[in-house]
């Protein structure tokens, strides 16, 4: 019943949006001509929030179905980013043969209410993948992704194979100029990117700019060319997620991004959502300096982002909800 | 009046019930079979010898002495696909042309005693070849590997394409990555041998080449339920005898050579009289044309025929290995380092001494890092399966799969803790060649890829890290290799160890539990 109830005001402020952003774009004078503030007082008439949507949420202290549940709710609805009809993928981190309390890979809880939530929202199918470190199917398996994204009803698709990759240029790119991307995501009309927060050994951290990997064949002529740089110049690559939402409900603080034991794993329950790759990343990056201390400097790619103008690193600039449940 | 026979029917369906199974385990790409599908390898009589299997081993001879030939009927793969080819070719031509096409050939003992002979009396000694070239299961096992799967992995990628099409993704890409032209070459050549030989000459390689039909035929001489004549009941038309794949019957004398006969019952389907009759007859019961013509009368003439069959599966013989070992030398020389062999095989000798190649390390190895070799490490390592970590592939630190299905116990069974602490070989880094240093870059993907963190990163200039490897926690696993994007040699390689060592389990770390109150930004 509170589902219902919740769902109403959400698609009626969402809708309100579209219109919005229609008129904008199309007629952006006659649309300022057109009384805006008359349409938002009638909305905050209706009893509901008006206040401009933060560029970042940060949740804490629940599980992972319930942070995304806050954090879409304070975003301003899954409807904001997941169109209806829209081919829409999602790209967790599952590259490795680990189990979910390993923190190997992205969490299959988050991944499986994420799916249903794209689905709710109209999106005509939604496609999960990586292309993964060790044996995809074992990675897919004991990750739990595979099952819990089905369950939830998504296409798992494989990314064991060159075939599903295909070239794009990356103008952008400083050190990349081009990369052989999977093919689920240059069909899809949107994107969301959901990492693991964790250590690593090459890039330092992996968080959401380093989850790019996954999508790529060739992830040698990243450590050939400079690793930080490249990832970077993947990250600026037209089509960019339209959310990043950070799994840190278990984050690896040490021997990433493999690790060997329970030893490596730190419970945060937390989760960090932005469409801002670069402010989500260093967001992260300050969660895990407080279980282990990492410096900006050495994540590379995080720098090499901002000048690429992927986003901030200067969180003063970016509005922020924390929430704590 | 003509019996229903049951007989053939039950051998046809036996062998469908084994031969089915077992090739399906060689083509299956995907893992679907499960892996106590091995066990009907272990049916095999020459990996039952190398395994030391000797309970197996009396059981197939008791089998023998009982029965017959059932093995090379029935559980044997080789012989089941010689008689798939004979049936292939028999479609579309009339009886008298396809089927009845065998005639009477005495046995050629003194070859198939001399090849037996040298194929064990060599094996006892360390040295295998003979036993790899000539067994039929591991032959094929060959013919599977490098023939049928590619086939299946086509067909297999067609319909994939299609399917996707559909947004169904049950079936995957994937790419055949686990044959050598010296594989193929091994695999065509043994196929085109039994081609010919079984449209001439039906189980002319049963009956002649392969050292366990002569095994076998020591003891079926003497076996208790036999094929023989019922005198009263022929007509003398000469049916059985063109019907035999083994060429064994003697439609003139009334004599079938029970030591050839394979248990294949088409003799009796054949004979619409009840002329032919397998029943209880134990060689102690004497009873004329009962033995069989060679012990009879030792042949003297020399008939044209069987001279020129002589020297044409000598040459057969002698050619199997040649022209894969050709092709191999061509491509490389000079390797330094010898072979890294699988966990579970423990020392290079001792794998050279029981492999036989067959290969179903190489087509059930998830990982897709054992390939066959050619002669890249000598004759004494041909067609054997080395780990290789060239392909972008490592060994899965958990996975046990080669040890659990290989037939001969050349790679031996291994626990999951076994295999983890099992040291096939040590991670040795060239820091010269590292992109860290020559670069100035960040990397580390051998780490990233360690299962052990015997390779880790430790501080170098500024904020970067360069790989240490140590070599008490390094198991060989090739993680690091593998994703090591230096080219053209890379930064860090896989030294093998000849012999095999064992390494501690990495220490479990205590678990500390974190705390964190806030979001820290």
């Amino acid at each position: 019943m509170l589902a219902i109830n919740n769902s109403q005001p959400i698609k009626q402020q969402n809708k309100m949006k579209r219109r919005d952003f229609l008129k904008t774009s199309v007629v952006a004078g006659a649309a300022l001509s057109l009384n805006f503030e008359g349409l938002q007082a009638a909305l905050s008439s209706n009893t509901i929030t008006v206040e401009k949507a933060p560029e970042m949420v940060a949740v804490m202290g629940g599980e992972p179905e319930v942070m995304l549940d806050k954090a879409l709710e304070a975003l301003g609805g899954i409807g904001n980013f997941v169109k209806k009809g829209q081919k829409i993928v999602i790209k967790p981190n599952i590259g490795w043969d680990r189990t979910p309390e390993l923190a190997g890979n992205t969490n299959p809880k988050l991944v499986k209410a994420l799916v249903k939530k794209c689905l709710e929202a109209g999106a005509e199918k939604v496609t999960v993948f990586d292309h993964t470190c060790d044996n995809w199917q074992k990675c897919y398996e004991t990750s739990g992704i595979a099952a819990a994204a089905k369950e939830a009803g998504a296409i798992v698709m494989p990314g064991n194979d060159e075939k599903y990759y295909k070239e794009i240029s990356i103008p952008g790119g400083v050190s990349l100029k081009n990369a052989k991307i999977h093919e689920a995501l240059l069909e899809a009309d949107a994107w969301i990117n959901v990492p693991v927060l964790k250590n690593h050994g090459g890039a330092k951290m992996t968080c959401a700019m380093k989850n790019y990997m996954g999508i790529v064949w060739d992830r040698g002529v990243f450590h050939k060319n400079d690793l930080q740089q490249c990832i970077a110049d993947i990250c600026t690559w037209q089509k960019k997620p339209v959310l990043n939402i950070v799994d840190a409900y278990r984050i690896m603080h040490q021997n990433g991004p493999q690790g060997k034991s329970a030893a490596d794993v730190a419970v945060l329950k937390s989760l960090i959502a932005s469409p801002n790759i670069v402010a989500v990343d260093t967001a992260a990056l300050k969660l895990f300096n407080q279980v282990k201390k990492l410096d900006m400097e050495a994540v590379g790619h995080l720098a090499k982002g901002e000048a690429l103008k992927l986003g901030t690193t200067n969180l003063d600039n970016v509005t922020i909800k924390r929430i704590k449940i | 009046m003509k019996k229903p026979n049951y007989l053939k029917g039950l051998r046809v369906t036996l062998a469908i019930l084994i031969f089915v199974p077992i090739l399906l385990f060689f083509v299956d790409f995907a893992g679907v079979l499960p892996d106590a599908t091995s066990k009907l390898l272990h049916l095999q009589i020459l990996p039952a010898i190398l395994s030391g299997m000797i309970g197996l081993l009396v059981f197939q001879l008791v089998l023998a002495l009982l029965f017959g030939r059932i093995y090379c009927s029935v559980i044997c793969p080789a012989g089941v696909l010689q008689d798939i080819i004979n049936r292939i070719f028999c479609i579309g031509k009339k009886k008298k042309k396809g089927v009845r096409r065998f005639s009477y050939h005495k046995p050629m003992n003194i070859l198939r005693y001399a090849i037996m002979g040298a194929t064990f009396g060599l094996a006892i000694f360390g040295v295998i070849e003979l036993c790899t070239l000539l067994d039929p299961y591991s032959n094929f096992g060959r013919i599977a590997n490098n023939l049928f799967r590619p086939v299946v992995m086509w067909t297999n990628n067609l319909l994939a394409e299609g399917l996707s099409k559909m947004d169904n993704y049950t079936l995957y890409n994937v790419t055949i990555n686990n044959v050598t032209l010296a594989s193929v070459l091994s695999g065509a050549i043994a196929l085109l041998v039994f081609i010919v030989m079984t449209v001439f000459r039906g189980r002319l390689f049963c009956n002649t080449i392969c050292p366990v039909g002569t095994l076998l035929s020591v003891v079926s001489r003497y076996s208790f339920f036999r094929i023989s004549f019922d005198k009263e009941a022929c007509m003398h038309c000469g049916n059985c005898e063109h019907t035999c794949k083994a060429e064994a019957i003697d439609s003139k004398n009334l004599t079938v050579d029970t030591s050839r006969c394979v248990d294949c019952f088409n003799c009796v389907s054949s004979c619409s009289k009840g002329g032919l009759q397998y029943r209880f007859k134990p060689f102690y019961k004497k009873e004329e044309n009962v033995m069989t013509a060679a012990t009879v009368n030792p042949i003297q003439e020399n008939s044209p025929s069987r001279r020129s069959f002589l020297t044409t599966s000598a040459t057969v013989v002698a050619t199997l290995p040649v022209v894969p070992a050709l092709a191999a030398c061509k491509r490389k020389h000079g390797k330094k380092w010898p072979p890294i062999i699988p966990p579970g095989a423990i020392s290079l000798e001792r794998f050279k001494d029981v492999c036989t190649g067959c290969q179903i390390c190489v087509t059930q190895c998830p990982s897709h890092v054992l390939r066959p070799t050619g002669m890249e490490y000598g004759f004494d390592y041909f067609l054997k399966p080395r780990v290789t970590y060239e392909v972008n592939s490592y060994c899965n630190y958990e996975c046990t799969v080669c040890s659990e299905v290989c037939p001969t116990h050349a790679i031996k069974p291994l626990t999951k803790e076994e295999k983890a602490t099992t040291q096939v070989g040590i991670a040795t880094f060239f820091i010269n060649r590292c992109i860290v240093k020559t670069e100035g870059t960040d990397c580390g993907a051998c780490s990233e890829h360690c299962p052990t963190q015997a390779v880790h990163m430790i501080p170098y200039e500024g904020t970067l890290t360069i790989p240490k490897v140590n070599p008490d926690l390094c198991i060989g696993c090739g993680g690091c290799e593998s994703i090591c994007p230096v080219r053209p040699m890379r930064a860090i390689l896989i030294k093998p160890n000849e012999v095999h060592k064992f390494v501690e389990k990495p220490k479990e770390e205590e678990v500390k539990k974190v705390e964190v109150e806030d979001f820290g930004f």
